[in-house]
């Protein structure tokens, strides 16, 4: 229970920074970085859940762009090599996770009625 | 195509995409709700809240399935491709079916607690170390978190910020999520074996995304994208008379990337083959107007100088390209995008 709830704060925690994170890149960074944002508001919100889920890596990638460091090879070059590796991996875990539901699966003890929870007793 | 960036680029197909998919996901909730409950077996004397909970679930879980459907049978049928066209706005739909799902559950199930609902939601249940009873829920939230990052990085800004290796790699998350919501689902409601119906449908529909990805992967490896030559600095791709006029070859370079050299007008011009939008393969656009159309979403280059046409502000690196014996050879040091590219005269289409 203790877990949970510190579970809890961190979220909270990690989206209260987000939020900061998104206000100031929304409304000082983006416009720098990204010559097709200039002038450009209206998307912006749809953004800010973007930023606050990933604002870590957000603000790497801002620092990136800012300081000259970024590569262009790097938004031309999508990664293909590793599809067939991740789509081996998937079709053996996949039936074997549903393969493992089933074989756990108890039988129900014979002869119990279901009783409606929201209806009358009557 | 873009000048600035706007929330969504609405235009007729995207209105008929989306409404399509509104009406499948009512029709199926309305399905699901008041005409199947006996083949469902959830006739059974269970209540509203866990009834719609199901309800929502079990959409969430075709969607998905659809979604992760749609981009392998693209690649092994081209009539296909329409849908991929809008397959943003199907995942951002799925995430807020698989809200609602996750909002019954919580108004329900953990609404009389007398902890807070989230917490009681991770404490409820940590039986960790045995499959039964294993805590289902916590899979399903993973899965609920990756559909919410993948949301709310569907804009196109995100993979021009992110690069598309970081992107992409975010949003191969989906199939650790799909593994984790065939967890949910199967050490959750497929766990009561009085309904079999479901076992069925989560069956089924987990084979069909297997076996396509692996046709697709299978359909790759025998006839996908040949590795180019070697030949000294240059990369031999294939014979000039290979490439038909306004098509491309596509050949592989030792790095992995792919370049698409296009014929136009008997002359040929290379430029990368991923598309600066979302990366669809542009060596299997055509070129329309003089101009190369990505086959994903329309957006257009100019061959010689990987150039959307103005004012739009795309681009795409380009390669230089030489003759050798009837063979092209291309440099594979790739120019930075947008820049020209005088095209190589070619010999006649067909020519040995």
């Amino acid at each position: 229970m203790q877990i949970a709830a510190t579970i809890i704060d961190l979220a909270w925690a990690w989206g209260i920074t987000g939020a900061v994170t998104a206000a100031a890149f929304l409304t000082i960074g983006m416009g720098r970085i990204d010559e097709d944002a200039r002038g450009a508001w209206i998307f912006r919100p749809l953004i800010a859940p973007g930023v606050m889920l990933l604002w870590p890596l957000v603000l790497w990638r801002w620092w990136v762009l800012e300081t000259g460091r970024d590569d262009w090879q790097l938004r031309h070059a999508p990664p293909r090599r590793v599809h067939g590796r991740l789509w081996l991996a998937f079709a053996i875990l996949v039936p074997l996770i549903f393969a493992t539901a089933l074989a756990v699966r108890q039988d129900w003890p014979a002869g119990i009625e279901p009783q409606r929870l929201d209806g009358g007793q009557g | 195509m873009s000048v600035k960036y706007i929330p969504v680029q609405w235009n007729r197909n995207k209105w008929i995409y989306d409404s399509v998919m509104l009406g499948a996901v009512f029709g199926f909730l309305w399905l699901f709700l008041y005409a199947a409950p006996g083949f469902l077996d959830h006739g059974k004397p269970v209540n509203g809240a866990i009834v719609n909970m199901r309800a929502f679930g079990a959409c969430a879980f075709l969607m998905l399935t659809v979604i992760l459907c749609i981009g392998p049978l693209a690649r092994l049928d081209r009539r296909f491709l329409p849908l991929l066209y809008n397959r943003r706005h199907f995942g951002v739909m799925t995430l807020f079916v698989a809200l609602s799902h996750a909002g019954f559950v919580l108004g329900w199930y953990y609404a009389f607690s007398p902890h807070d609902r989230y917490e009681a939601l991770l404490f409820s249940n940590t039986a960790y170390g045995q499959l039964n009873g294993f805590p289902f829920e916590t899979l399903g939230l993973f899965a609920l978190l990756v559909l919410m990052v993948l949301a709310a990085t569907s804009h196109d800004f995100w993979m021009k910020f992110l690069t598309p290796r970081v992107w992409k790699a975010l949003h191969m998350l989906i199939y650790p999520a799909y593994a984790a919501v065939i967890g949910h689902v199967g050490f959750g409601v497929l766990q009561d074996q009085q309904a079999p119906a479901f076992g069925w449908i989560v069956g089924l529909g987990a084979a069909a995304v297997v076996i396509l990805h692996a046709a697709a992967a299978i359909r790759e490896r025998r006839a996908g994208d040949p590795a180019g030559a070697v030949t000294g600095d240059w990369i031999a791709a294939c014979p000039a008379g290979d490439i038909p006029e306004g098509s491309a070859r596509i050949t592989r370079l030792p790095n992995g990337d792919r370049v698409a050299i296009f014929r136009h007008e008997g002359r040929l011009s290379a430029i990368a083959n991923a598309c600066a939008h979302q990366n669809g393969p542009l060596g299997e656009g055509r070129i329309v107007d003089c101009l190369v159309t990505c086959p994903w979403h329309g957006f257009q280059y100019d061959v010689t100088n990987g150039r959307s046409p103005a004012p739009f502000t795309e681009k795409v690196p380009t390669y230089n390209l030489r003759l050798e014996g009837g063979m092209v050879l291309v440099d594979p040091a790739a120019n930075p995008p947008g820049t020209p590219v005088e095209p190589l005269e070619a010999g006649p289409e067909g020519a040995a």
